[in-house]
């Protein structure tokens, strides 16, 4: 079995280092980024602390990555 | 955030007057905004629509999550995409007037069922599990690959860091970190133990993390390795 990174542990217990916003902004915010994100502009500018949030949220981030693939593929279609 | 209120598209005195700080909505969003707030046989096809739309990403959910789940069988997975997705109806109604047209209606509306099913499934693999909320129940980063050329200021700062969760950090503080950032414990299902929201819990986990980086920080140890990847 492979050894856990020590860094990828670290990152997990302390979080992402720069200003974030909460759960509840996320999920308020999540379907402007994620067109802003498919649509190539720049969301990270537009929701400013988003992406530091999903680096310290496993479930947020997770329900961005579905969030994110089921718009991309309706899109494809 | 803005306390501009729901664009209502049946009254155009709002709408002209929203549209000054408010995206405008694309037609389709219009259309759905309008026959869900209609009345009597529009009113009701719109819901069964949305209905429809809900199910969709919610079994969509199910289906990314199944390999991760592999005790429930096909007709648990499709009762929970048809739970999550009547909970996410009523999210959805509840909620309609806040919706300003930053995204298309879909894709706000999408949202709901996803969160529904995952908050669901999330719960139900950790359903009759012991979550451990205690210090002693863990070993800080037992096993985690050390870099040799780094080891002395490494094992420096996880020794720190281990007696600073015991000692900075409020008992509250502590056990909510134990449990979700070393024990991988899903937020939802920890806020359900503890009767509280995610919201709060992940404020204690902010609080806990900042007085660790803080603390570490005072002790003139090194974060280039701490990272959140």
């Amino acid at each position: 079995m492979e050894r856990p990174d020590l860094k990828q542990a670290l990152g997990r217990l302390l979080g992402p280092a720069e200003p974030e916003i909460g759960c509840d902004e996320c999920f308020e915010q999540l379907d402007r980024y994620v067109e802003l994100e498919l649509a190539g502009a720049d969301a990270d500018a537009a929701v400013p602390g988003l992406r530091a949030h999903l680096a310290g949220c496993p479930a947020c981030r997770e329900e961005h990555e579905s969030l994110r693939a089921l718009v991309s593929g309706e899109q494809a279609l | 955030m803005s306390a501009v209120a729901g664009i209502r598209v049946d009254n155009p005195q709002v709408d002209s007057t929203i549209a000054s700080t408010e995206p405008a909505l694309d037609p389709e969003s219009r259309e759905w905004l309008s026959s869900l707030r209609a009345s009597g046989r529009e009113h009701d096809q719109a819901v069964a629509r949305l209905h429809e739309l809900l199910l969709r990403a919610a079994r969509f959910e199910c289906a990314r999550r199944r390999p991760t789940l592999p005790h429930l069988r096909g007709n648990d997975l499709d009762d929970i995409a048809q739970q999550a997705a009547d909970d996410a109806l009523v999210s959805v109604l509840a909620k309609l007037d806040t919706f300003r047209g930053a995204s298309r209606f879909t894709t706000w509306a999408y949202k709901f069922g996803l969160l529904e099913a995952a908050v669901k499934l999330r719960r139900r693999a950790w359903q009759g599990r012991e979550i451990p909320l205690e210090p002693e129940t863990w070993s800080l980063f037992a096993g985690a690959e050390i870099e040799p050329d780094k080891s002395v200021e490494q094992s420096e700062l996880l020794e720190t860091l281990q007696q600073a969760i015991a000692d900075v950090l409020t008992p509250h503080q502590r056990r909510v970190l134990v449990a979700l950032a070393l024990n991988g414990v899903p937020i939802d299902v920890l806020a359900e133990r503890l009767s509280t929201t995610r919201g709060a819990l992940y404020k204690t986990l902010h609080d806990a993390r900042r007085k660790l980086r803080g603390h570490l920080d005072e002790l003139g140890l090194s974060l280039e390795t701490t990272e959140a990847n």
